[in-house]
């Protein structure tokens, strides 16, 4: 081999041979995020393509372009773990992902980012609480990350736009899909404008129904903590996904806000416990500025 | 800390951001470049904007970081190259830089990607070597409305003679940003006539990710 393609194809990825090789992995029935990163754990220096024979990577790279196509998804990137985008705080995730898609402007991503995350069936105080923060947070520069769910994720994103602030939107479903479908345009316009990522696998999304695709949507709770440097809580249930991020965040190290008229609703037991974990209780704003810049 | 270089591949190539690149050019980069809307949160969108700082800022306090994304960008290349790879596989390989936009002698003659390279070889010995030059200074591209094509730049190149030997028998074509591929389609050109069947490809630190406008291009059926 000329030496010219040696030097370069021993130190490169190929985006399309990797997310094929993503997409073969996560094929198999048995594939989680914890299986992939106990893989990947064991050989830290590899790509999907190492465990992926390359004729059927490109054949599943075909396929998922295939369904990103007829769901009108035509401009897209992928990061993939050792390359120069990918960012290295993803890492801390107990399960780290090896590749993301994406669409939008990447550079958001290293922005000042603060998650704010809850119910989607907020209460009309949560609702305005959200407002109120997200005006807040934006005058101070910071970009809203959120999930695009119904009810907080959404007011969070949609006040982060209207206030001309930045968004990031980490998805649990694949890029091709908008959830819920009435957030299509929402995702479009933050797919377009801002940022959005998905580490969910186009084909295995496509292909199984939605019951199994739930457990995509705590996975991306867990990424969305680790892409942010604090979650801010504004309303959840006792059972709600909120709470994994939660937890991710905790563990992760990062910062993690819970409003205090969560404390104040006598049916739920989370606030407390979380408090004693770590999570800080705020009364306003400002308590979150400083913590923030501390 | 990025250790891989990413291939421009058909993936990438689909987005028509380097149009005149196609599937059978090697070329590759670091980081993207997506500062055309004002951020520069990204370590390669301020990377990109202090190499480009102009010469003229050269003995302002500007300069400090200019100076800084020259010996950064020299040790990323560094990295991506060199990591579990056998050294005298790159010694057996030309370094050229793209020309800047001014000729050699003009005030605001910018040899950044040269100084880049030679921070990439300190200590390695690498091959580098100026063997495209420019005859007369242009607009940089970025900042004219019609931007020169291939041709229009090759005509504008020539081999410089002083460093044509020992010939080639690797060449890699480095760029600080890949945008279009004309300077690269033109760069490879003259080197392929130069010095025919000599492989030849790309490096660059980042790619330019164009600011698409309309926003029916996220709704555009193909």
């Amino acid at each position: 081999m000329a030496a010219v393609a040696q030097v370069l194809s021993t130190n490169s990825v190929s985006p399309l041979r990797e997310m094929g090789a993503y997409e073969a992995l996560w094929a198999k029935t048995s594939a989680t995020f914890k299986r992939l990163a106990d893989r990947f754990r064991l050989h830290p220096e590899a790509v999907p393509s190492d465990f992926v024979d390359p004729a059927v990577a490109d054949k599943f790279a075909l396929q998922a372009i295939e369904i990103l196509k007829r769901a009108r998804v035509t401009r897209f990137g992928v990061l993939v773990h050792g390359t120069g985008e990918y960012p290295e705080r993803l890492r801390e995730a107990a399960h780290p992902v090896e590749l993301l898609y994406y669409q939008g402007w990447l550079d958001l991503a290293e922005s000042q980012c603060v998650a704010v995350v809850g119910t989607r069936a907020p209460s009309s105080d949560a609702a305005k609480r959200t407002r109120s923060l997200v005006r807040r947070l934006v005058a101070d520069k910071f970009t809203v990350v959120s999930g695009l769910a119904r009810g907080i994720d959404t007011i969070a994103h949609e006040t982060a736009i209207a206030e001309g602030g930045l968004t990031i939107a980490v998805i649990g479903t694949a890029l091709s899909r908008a959830y819920p479908a009435e957030n299509r345009a929402l995702q479009r316009r933050v797919a377009h404008e801002y940022l959005l990522i998905s580490q969910v696998p186009i084909i295995r999304f496509t292909h199984q129904g939605p019951k199994q695709n739930r457990i995509f949507f705590p996975e991306r709770n867990v990424t969305m903590s680790a892409l942010t440097q604090a979650t801010i809580i504004v309303e959840a249930g006792e059972t709600s996904g909120t709470l994994v991020q939660a937890n991710a965040a905790l563990k992760q190290g990062r910062k993690l806000f819970i409003l205090d008229s969560c404390f104040r609703n006598p049916g739920l037991t989370w606030p407390a416990r979380l408090e004693k974990q770590g999570a800080i209780r705020v009364k306003e704003y400002d308590e979150i500025a400083r913590h923030l810049a501390s | 800390m990025p250790v891989r270089l990413i291939r421009v591949d058909a993936l990438i190539l689909d987005n028509q951001d380097h149009y005149y690149l196609d599937r059978n050019d090697q070329c590759y980069f670091i980081g993207e470049y997506t500062a055309r809307r004002g951020y520069k949160f990204s370590e390669t969108n301020q990377l990109i904007f202090n190499l480009k700082k102009s010469p003229q800022l050269r003995g302002t306090n500007q300069w400090y970081w200019k100076e800084q994304a020259i010996a950064q960008a020299g040790r990323l290349l560094r990295t991506v190259l060199t990591v579990g790879l056998n050294q005298d596989v790159l010694r057996q390989t030309v370094f050229v830089p793209v020309p800047p936009s001014k000729a050699r002698g003009d005030p605001l003659y910018d040899d950044r990607m040269l100084r880049v390279l030679d921070e990439l070889s300190r200590g390695l010995d690498l091959d580098v070597r100026e063997l495209v030059l420019q005859r007369q200074s242009t607009s940089a591209a970025h900042e004219r409305d019609d931007r020169p094509t291939p041709e229009e730049l090759a005509a504008n190149y020539y081999i410089n003679d002083e460093c044509r030997e020992p010939v080639p028998t690797n060449v890699i074509i480095c760029d600080d940003l890949l945008t279009s591929g004309s300077h690269f389609k033109a760069m490879q050109s003259i080197l392929g006539d130069a010095f025919p069947n000599v492989p030849i490809a790309g490096v660059f630190i980042a790619r330019r990710v164009p600011q698409t406008d309309d926003p029916a291009d996220t709704n555009a059926v193909i």
